[in-house]
């Protein structure tokens, strides 16, 4: 336990560094999107309400300038917002994807352009500890603020519906907070985000990669060279008639490596997506009890991609690159 | 302390090419604790490769101890003891005072805060100010203040100086010789303003084309180089001695002697001992040629 102690220490004093290089992007670039996403809902509700409402709701259609519902309604439309409330900011987790890729490309780029390098290899700070504080930082911090925030924002602007619904006639928080889903949902959100990390992890590993590696324009390199290399290849897939699966190609290694940071990616694989189209399917008209299918069959299917081969040899060349990466940090000479 | 001290640094033929260019070619050299030595040689000669294989920033062939470790492989530890400033401009435009002290007093175990604050109260930093709206020498300012506050036992100075104005200059080299060095730390320096540090050093290492040329104390360069400035009409004799080199001012010519002894030159006219950089200039004679 004592060894560890500093290390964890230094560790901390690391990620921290990156947070004050990258205040702007980390703090105030998520914060203003959800504080916009927060003004559009409230000036739509102030907008809206004298408005007529039209709800299509499985248990039937509502409408009118007052809304009166019944019991079964009411009931229905809480737990329905009890599931999907925490979706309702999901822009953020674009805004995420965005977040960690430019942040990895720059991250082991910006130290050696800037010369600031070598101020950072003059403490007693290993490469190892520095790249992994990145890869925490990527990986772990960012997906988790963006989560909270997400939640926190996803719950305002809920608050800001179901107050406009109360102000026609009909109050649901009550019903809204008593409802299991309610406090179970976010729950399952986050346990999401090791999905996330174990999926993401050859993105990140291969942008650390370049970004270590690069002399210059690392996102020509990240980016360029992946598409060059499919694009050669698909050219002499046709040419010469080589019989390449050029799809299985795009699916397995393409796009591993440059958009697997986005969140639910793994749904392209086959077998995760199709129960949530199949339970998309049955929604459709369904009842109530359909949507938490779905939602449902979403955290399922996030959950079961750590049963998959994808997702763990993914995640094994990810964590190589970012030993490629590491190795590059130490061995540079330039400078 | 025993009578025989380990060197700081012990170099044995260290070989380092870029490509075709060698820029250590077997370089030997020892320097030992509680010395301020001057690292001197031309553009090129592999001043800077020196002070990157002893920091482990760079690979080379060859023995090299640095405080008894291999920097090759043991840098991370290496560094608890080894404190560098490389150039004037390496500490990132982002980066606050508080952050900076904060992130080193953080990450570093023989960081002393205080020390640090204390140095930093005399200068016109304040903690909120970012390393951007900083002029050159209140950054070195900045720098200085956070190695100067680390208990190292080498500090390594690539050029510290470098872009400065005289006024920083000199406020750099007192607060380095009266607030810092003391007869358990090794600093060694390398700059091309020799006039300026000359009268702090204790040692003087030249290096030319990868290969040290001179390695001797002050008190070593004094006994054995003697500029003379001889009488007109001694200057067949004095010629007669091998001067290193010989110039004229006011008329009269102003020769270097290499180990000729003192006694044998004084009939031949007013002696001194040479400045470094006049000694630099005669022992690197033909560098650029």
């Amino acid at each position: 336990m004592k060894p560890m102690e500093p290390k964890m220490k230094t560790m901390g004093w690391l990620v921290r560094r990156e947070y004050w290089e990258h205040k702007g992007m980390l703090l105030w670039v998520p914060l203003a999107i959800a504080c916009a996403m927060l003004a559009f809902a409230l000036a739509m509700a102030a907008m809206g309400h004298n408005a007529e409402i039209h709800m299509d709701m499985p248990e039937g259609k509502a409408s009118g300038v007052t809304i009166v519902m019944g019991a079964r309604q009411q009931q229905a439309l809480a737990d329905m917002a009890a599931t999907t409330y925490p979706m309702v900011a999901a822009p953020l987790y674009i805004a995420m994807a965005f977040m960690v890729f430019s942040y990895c490309l720059g991250a082991l780029y910006n130290e050696r352009r800037d010369r600031s390098l070598l101020f950072w290899k003059s403490l007693p700070v290993s490469d190892t500890a520095a790249v992994l504080s990145k890869v925490a930082l990527a990986l772990l911090l960012i997906p988790l603020g963006i989560v909270v925030l997400e939640l926190a924002t996803a719950l305002l602007i809920t608050l800001v519906g179901l107050a406009v619904l109360a102000y026609k006639g009909t109050n649901v928080l009550p019903l809204l907070l008593v409802s299991p889903h309610f406090w179970l949902t976010p729950l399952k959100l986050v346990a999401v985000v090791p999905v996330y990390v174990l999926w993401a992890l050859p993105t990140v590993g291969w942008l650390l990669m370049v970004s270590s590696w690069a002399r210059s324009k690392v996102i020509v390199w990240a980016v360029g060279s992946p598409l060059l290399t499919a694009m050669l290849l698909s050219w002499a897939n046709k040419a010469f008639s080589l019989g390449m699966n050029m799809e299985w190609l795009f699916s397995n290694v393409i796009s591993r490596l440059l958009i697997s940071v986005v969140p639910g990616s793994w749904f392209t694989i086959d077998a995760l997506r199709h129960p949530v189209e199949h339970a998309g399917a049955v929604a459709e008209n369904g009842p109530t009890a359909e949507v938490h299918g779905v939602v449902d069959a979403l955290f399922n299917g996030s959950w079961s991609a750590v049963a998959t081969p994808h997702l763990w040899l993914g995640a094994i060349a990810g964590a190589l690159m970012i030993v490629a990466a590491i190795w590059l940090r130490r061995r540079r000479e330039e400078g | 302390m025993n009578a025989i001290e380990q060197p700081v640094i012990s170099a044995r033929n260290l070989v380092k090419r870029y490509g075709k260019q060698t820029a250590l070619d077997n370089t030997t050299f020892t320097i030992q604790p509680g010395r301020i030595v001057g690292l001197i040689g031309p553009n090129g000669s592999g001043k800077t490769t020196t002070l990157k294989a002893i920091l482990g920033l760079c690979r080379f062939d060859g023995e090299l101890t640095v405080l008894g470790m291999d920097p090759r492989r043991q840098r991370d530890a290496l560094m608890n003891d080894v404190c560098f400033i490389a150039d004037v401009a390496i500490l990132p435009r982002w980066l606050k005072v508080r952050e900076a002290i904060d992130f080193v007093a953080g990450v570093h175990p023989r960081f002393d805060r205080s020390k640090a604050e204390r140095y930093l109260a005399n200068t016109k930093l304040t903690p909120d100010m970012r390393v951007k709206a900083m002029s050159k020498g209140m950054i070195v300012q900045l720098h200085l203040a956070l190695v100067m506050a680390i208990d190292a036992k080498l500090l390594v100075l690539d050029e510290p100086t470098l872009g400065l104005d005289i006024l920083y200059r000199k406020q750099f080299y007192q607060n380095l010789l009266e607030d810092y060095f003391d007869e358990n730390k090794t600093i060694l320096i390398t700059t091309h303003q020799i006039e300026e540090v000359e009268h702090i050093l204790t040692d003087l290492l030249f290096i030319q084309d990868g290969r040290i040329a001179l390695s001797a104390s002050m008190d070593e360069i004094g006994e054995r180089y003697t500029e003379v400035m001889v009488e007109p009409h001694q200057a067949a004799a004095a010629n007669a001695l091998q001067p290193m080199t010989q110039r004229t001012v006011f008329g009269k010519p102003v020769m270097l002697f290499d180990g000729v002894p003192r006694q044998q030159l004084q009939n031949l006219g007013e002696l001194r001992t040479p400045s470094v950089a006049d000694l630099f200039v005669a022992s690197m004679k033909g560098s650029y040629q």
